[in-house]
């Protein structure tokens, strides 16, 4: 088991090293005008050709492939990913920024897909055909074909514009005065939910909360959506095995049998999927963020694409390639702890 | 019946179960009588399909949807299982009664251990505590010759071998030891040699445990090793019912006939292997008369309208036919000349 952990820890930075060389590629099609563009916050800079030839020649930008490359690969190690216009700073200091806001939106998102995915998945597979399994059904089906654009504006339209319960961005005006300027409000973790509880501040929790809940509900729901669909059909499948019946057979009792037997045969396509969920979700996020203006990376990074701000969309890519690549290994870590016969191979 | 000083430990009367399909109702089993007594033996033989796994599901009452069992007694030590609810049935299940399947692959959880599916029973019927399980884990795959059991109880099925695993699930199956054990053609999927170990294995622990056993095959030959007496089933129904000795020497039934005649023998001179023409009939649309009329080369039109009752005709020997006697001259012919009369 260990060495299973270690080796797919070990396979990471090679991955990370592949989809570094994709983006670099990519990268290169633009001119070293173009990319010196990308490192620099003052655009006047450009127009005179001697200071121009004398930074692209700093940041070597006009080198042949390999060793532009790896002078670009050591200019990521040092942090170094360029300059940001849209969100007026480095790169890497919006995204240290703004990365804290989305983790807090995706982290929460997990909860329901993981809690009402799965459960409901169960539930409607052993309520098969029932008219619970329908309903549950129903709803699945509408969530996985819903556009997130559209259930995000369907979200904001009644329960903000209508009923003005869940407004959009991540805080209130009275409550980002306290957060950011005021000297008391210590930030833990930068998750506003936990700082302020930690600074027994309730109203603000409150406030916070409210923002989150439109989001999460938005993100959430075409993953949970997708989850139960395969969480049920994994279930009936697993439930008609034979084991299933031997455990009967052994005057097992029905809990017992559906969440110990049948659950942990199930999970493993579950988990499976789950890999490709996380995808789904860090692309969701972008959406999701634009629609409910919400101080993320998703929608840092989707005026950056509409300003053609180049160092940030390749800072985005960069980070969510890493995101995704560490969560693939926690998908392949708990695909080996669930399945005896993937650790032994 | 043969063993009339020992207790009887399972009766069944005129067991149905119906499996209720989309397209009408299929008769599984259709009004079954047998009875087991202690340490006995009974196999239940028959084609796939006949009802001889379902009449097994019925008396653990395990049946798959849609299957119901709609009529009849089953008597466990006196008491009507029928008349028991699902969590009394738990109680009897895998303490009492408990039983050993065909694939012992897909039968055995993949991601748990050995040790934890074999402990299990005894977790849910005496919650005994882990160590002690672990102990007698240890015990009851040392009592099926597994090696190295102290190792074992802690791998999982994949890493065992196909007999192996079969040896798990019967140290599974005797765990509490089990007053009646059903076994549901457990050598069908093992290598001809595994599946005389396997045999041995079970003969030697029944004796030990003075269990009596339901034997479930299709294999003949595997009947003859272990059953004290034999049922054979067609189409739902008990056809032949006796002991093992009679059914091989004395068939009355053209179905055991066709059965015994089918089996490959290297003692006679046998050109070609008989088989039993046509088709195990529609469940759905059983003939009229006699179910096996179409398939029987004894058939006559009285065969096709009037569906023989199942009686004992010679001591303790039951038949569902109406012309034995024709069956038993013929079987004579055989065992005297050692070749068939092959039917056209």
């Amino acid at each position: 088991m260990l060495s299973y952990i270690i080796r797919r820890i070990l396979i990471l930075p090679l991955i990370l090293l592949g989809v570094t060389f994709l983006i670099f590629c990519l990268f290169s099609l633009l001119s070293p005008m173009e990319r010196l563009a990308t490192y620099i916050n003052d655009p006047s800079v450009l127009k005179n050709p001697q200071s121009a030839q004398r930074l692209i020649d700093k940041y070597h930008l006009d080198e042949p492939f390999p060793s532009g490359y790896v002078h670009w690969l050591k200019s990521l190690l040092r942090f170094d990913f360029g300059w940001s216009p849209t969100a007026n700073q480095p790169v890497w200091e919006a995204i240290m920024q703004r990365l804290p806001a989305t983790m807090e939106l995706v982290l929460y998102s997990i909860i329901p897909v993981i809690l009402v995915g799965i459960w409901l998945g169960v539930i409607s597979a052993v309520h098969h055909n029932d008219i619970l399994d329908q309903f549950i059904r129903v709803t699945a089906i509408i969530g996985w074909s819903l556009p997130t654009f559209i259930f995000g504006l369907l979200i904001l339209f009644i329960f903000y514009g209508m009923l003005g319960w869940l407004p959009p961005g991540r805080l209130s005006t009275w409550a980002q005065y306290i957060v950011y300027a005021e000297e008391g409000f210590k930030n833990y973790t930068y998750f506003i939910t936990i700082d302020s509880l930690l600074n027994g501040r309730l109203d603000i929790f409150w406030d916070a909360l409210k923002h989150l809940i439109g989001p999460i509900i938005t993100l959430s729901y075409i993953s949970w959506a997708y989850l139960l669909r395969i969480t049920r059909s994994s279930m009936l499948e697993t439930l008609r095995k034979d084991y299933i019946r031997t455990a009967r057979s052994k005057g097992v009792d029905e809990k017992t049998v559906i969440h110990q037997h049948a659950r942990k045969n199930a999970m493993i396509p579950v988990v499976t999927v789950a890999g490709m969920m996380i995808i789904r979700m860090l692309g969701g996020v972008v959406i999701t963020e634009t629609v409910f203006t919400y101080p993320g990376l998703g929608f840092w990074a989707a005026s950056s694409a509409q300003q053609l701000d180049y160092g940030s969309i390749i800072g985005f890519a960069l980070l969510f390639a890493f995101l995704m690549v560490v969560g693939n290994l926690i998908v392949d870590v708990s695909y080996a702890l669930i399945d005896p016969r993937v650790r032994l191979e | 019946m043969v063993n009339d000083n020992k207790t009887k430990i399972l009766q069944v009367k005129d067991l149905k179960t119906y499996f209720f399909t989309e397209n009408g109702i299929v008769k599984a089993v259709d009004g079954v009588d047998f009875e087991i007594y202690q340490g006995e033996t009974l196999g239940l033989v028959g084609e796939s399909g006949c009802g001889k796994s379902v009449t097994a599901f019925s008396i653990v009452k395990l049946l798959d949807y849609p299957g119901k069992t709609v009529g009849g007694q089953v008597f466990f030590r006196g008491e009507d299982l029928l008349k028991k609810n699902e969590k009394q049935m738990r109680q009897i299940r895998g303490k009492e009664i408990s039983l050993i399947f065909q694939e012992p692959m897909t039968s055995l959880n993949p991601v748990f251990t050995i040790g934890f599916q074999i402990t299990e029973a005894l977790k849910v019927h005496y919650k005994i505590s882990k160590p002690k399980a672990q102990e007698k884990a240890v015990q009851l795959l040392k009592k099926v010759d597994i090696p190295i059991p102290e190792q074992r109880i802690n791998e999982y099925p994949h890493q065992l071998s196909g007999g192996m695993r079969q040896r798990a699930m019967i140290a599974m199956a005797l765990a509490c030891d089990p007053v009646l054990l059903i076994a549901d053609e457990p050598t069908t999927s093992l290598d001809v040699t595994i599946q005389a170990q396997i045999l041995e294995l079970m003969k030697t622990l029944l004796k030990e445990f003075n269990s009596s056993l339901i034997m479930i095959t299709h294999d003949l030959g595997v009947i003859a090793e272990i059953a004290d007496r034999i049922a054979v089933m067609y189409a739902g129904k008990i056809v032949e019912y006796t002991d093992t000795r009679s059914i091989f020497y004395n068939p009355l039934h053209p179905y055991t006939y066709g059965l015994l005649t089918s089996i490959p023998r290297l003692d006679m001179d046998i050109e070609k292997l008989d088989s039993i023409p046509g088709l195990v009939p529609d469940p759905l649309h059983f003939p009229e008369g006699c179910k096996f009329h179409p398939r029987c080369p004894f058939a006559t039109a009285k065969c096709r309208k009037e569906e023989p009752v199942l009686k004992e005709v010679e001591n303790k020997h039951l038949v569902r036919c109406w012309h034995f006697e024709k069956v038993k001259e013929e079987a004579k012919k055989i065992a005297f000349t050692g070749r068939l009369a092959v039917s056209e």
